[in-house]
């Protein structure tokens, strides 16, 4: 699903270049529930920005569903974001004048969905987040975690083929992480690829493989016995 | 765009900042209003102006004869030239393509008794073609004729004040009145657009003024309308071609300005039409001045909004928005609200203008008034402001990067 190869990432620090990624080579199957993880200044998340075309690599290698993604227009990734991949934010990044299931459509609107063909899919996904009773509400009438299953359901709306999760439970206290994580396993069990990028080892290792980052190289790539959230719930 | 998703975003944002619309707002309208104001003042104008004019055919030029101020051809300067029957019948015949209507005036006044009643009145005798080049509506009875001409016959036509002063509630028509003690029939009563003094006036035949003044071929104007087809140019032309012929024939020198005046409305309605369109000029260029200084106050609030929404617009990019459709929401916000409060303005100005612009009657400015023209030209102003406005905004939304949706700052 994905690959990854020799990817090189630098910035511009004034005179002085700062090498954040230096060569890293990852492979993702369909399927696999993979956490992303390191300390602040590893790179994860600029590899993350990279896997999420938010930011292009400077060499290397990256495909997506046997697409090659290198020097997209503005509106080409826009298009392959909009098609191939769902965001889950840290600090969830709802519309906040807008209802849940507006929030959840949005993706669907960017598609040019029929206006009712996008509520009745967005409903289905709020549905399955257990969230169909509040689909009128607003962000801000929903908790932590409420917001958060809406930001997964808007995530999954477009039926992308990856999900990144960018910290998904660093806003959230313990007992709504494991809600998340749960709610993240179960939609990995039904087939969906999810990359999970956290810092925090109890969340992953509720993943199924875990890659570490150190200094912009994968210092440790291994595949884990799954800890299943539902048991904290 | 019309789209009920991208209304809903406009809106939002106007509602959340209710008074920070409304005041970038007003300075569009403001200005919108100001423009309108100096329109209709241009037009109000112009239709005093042309109201004044229009007593006369447009097309009418009139040659008056005038003391020579410069030697000429042995003759001396300070000579007076006088106009008789024979220059009528040369124009006639030196530009028979050129003329519509001719007609030589011969003026003057006469005391006018009926009954008891008298009065005195300026008195015109002219040619029948004279009632086409003034415009003289006959509102009873009939204008001089040819027969009446030949016949020097001692008809007259009046106007409806003279019927009113001596008259009163009598049918004038048919019945004699005494110009200076000799007896003329009525045949016609006729009304005029000008003020009153045009009505207190009398029409009788040229010739027959003539004979009474010692059997004279003076005339002391010519007045005529030139074929209607011509533009200005030509009519110019056709003007200029009369003027050196009449000073060759009377031997005026051409350079000469005083020995013949040769007068033609429609240099005098291109002066108005220039200077009206002059003033045009200056009232849009004002009201775009001041346009400017609102699209400038609309352009920055965008500028602004962008800004506290860029997390917003960078999560809507994350999540698969163009940079095309970024662009048309906020060019869309700014063109609504530019047109919103312009035609606000324009409203404004239009009930003033509606209630207070038949006041003004003045021979100089007469009903100022908003036509289409002006709406449809204040719309496409607003449209074409409102992207303008919308324009630095909407490309500093289109390159807000996608990145910022996940920094948490």
């Amino acid at each position: 699903m994905i690959e990854i190869k020799d990817l090189h990432k630098s910035y511009r620090m004034g005179s002085n270049s700062l090498h954040v990624l230096k060569g890293i080579n990852f492979k993702v199957d369909d399927g696999e529930l993979v956490a992303i993880m390191g300390s602040s200044g590893s790179g994860k998340s600029t590899l993350l920005n990279i896997l999420g075309m938010l930011d292009g690599a400077d060499s290397g290698e990256y495909t997506l569903d046997n697409v090659p993604i290198k020097n997209l227009s503005e509106t080409k990734a826009a298009q392959y974001r909009n098609k191939f991949l769902g965001f889950i934010f840290q600090s969830f990044n709802l519309i906040n004048y807008k209802s849940a299931l507006e929030n959840v459509a949005l993706p669907l609107y960017y598609q040019k969905v029929p206006r009712k063909e996008r509520q009745e899919k967005a409903m289905k996904y709020l549905d399955r987040v257990g969230l169909k009773p509040w689909a009128t509400h607003l962000p801000s009438e929903l908790s932590g975690g409420q917001k958060q299953r809406v930001a997964i359901a808007r995530a999954m709306a477009a039926e992308p083929k990856v999900l990144l999760a960018d910290e998904p439970t660093g806003a959230l206290d313990s007992k709504t992480s494991y809600e998340v994580m749960d709610l993240i396993q179960k939609i990995n069990d039904e087939g969906n690829t999810i990359l999970v990028v956290t810092h925090e080892e109890d969340i992953a290792h509720m993943c199924k493989r875990i890659v570490h980052l150190k200094d912009g190289v994968i210092v440790e790539d291994k595949k884990i016995e799954q800890v299943r959230a539902e048991q904290y719930v | 765009m019309f789209d009920r998703d991208v209304w809903q975003e406009i809106f939002n944002t106007l509602k959340t900042n209710k008074l920070r619309t409304f005041l970038t707002g007003f300075s569009v309208g403001w200005a919108i209003f100001i423009l309108v104001m100096l329109l209709a003042s241009v037009n109000g104008m112009e239709n005093g102006f042309v109201g004044q004019f229009n007593d006369d055919a447009t097309n009418s030029i009139f040659v008056r004869p005038g003391t020579t101020s410069k030697a000429y051809a042995g003759f001396e300067a300070n000579r007076r030239i006088q106009l008789k029957n024979d220059d009528l019948e040369y124009i006639k015949q030196s530009f028979p393509d050129d003329i519509e209507y001719i007609s030589a005036r011969y003026n003057a006044n006469a005391t006018a008794k009926y009954k008891s009643e008298t009065g005195s009145y300026f008195v015109q005798a002219t040619h029948p073609d004279h009632q086409a080049i003034e415009k003289t509506l006959v509102i009873a009875g009939r204008y001089i004729n040819e027969a009446d001409v030949v016949n020097k016959a001692k008809v007259a036509v009046i106007g409806r004040k003279v019927a009113e002063d001596l008259f009163k509630t009598e049918d004038p028509l048919g019945k004699f009145v005494e110009f200076n003690g000799l007896p003329f029939r009525v045949i016609g009563i006729f009304t005029d657009d000008g003020d009153d003094n045009a009505e207190r006036r009398i029409y009788a035949p040229i010739s027959t003024y003539q004979r009474i003044y010692g059997n004279t071929n003076d005339i002391n104007m010519i007045a005529l309308t030139y074929n209607p087809t011509y533009d200005l140019t030509k009519a110019l032309e056709f003007s200029r071609r009369l003027e050196d012929l009449m000073k060759r024939r009377h031997k005026i020198d051409p350079e000469d300005q005083a020995g013949l005046y040769v007068w033609n409305y429609a240099e005098a309605f291109e002066n108005i039409s220039s200077f009206t369109a002059v003033l045009k000029g200056i009232g849009i260029g004002v009201g775009f001045l001041i346009l400017i200084s609102g699209i400038v106050g609309i352009g920055n609030i965008m500028v602004f909004t962008i800004k506290e929404r860029t997390k917003e617009i960078g999560v809507r990019k994350a999540l698969g928005a163009r940079p095309r459709q970024i662009i048309n929401l906020v060019l869309l916000e700014s063109v609504f609200i530019t047109s919103l409060s312009g035609f606000v303005g324009l409203f404004f100005a239009w009930i003033i203008l509606a209630g207070v612009g038949p006041m003004f009657q003045t021979p100089a400015f007469s009903n100022p008034s908003v036509n289409l023209s002006t709406v449809v030209t204040a719309t496409i102003i607003l449209i074409v402001a409102g992207v303008l406005a919308g324009l630095i905004p909407a490309m500093k939304a289109a390159n807000v990067k996608p990145i910022v949706a996940l920094s948490d700052k």
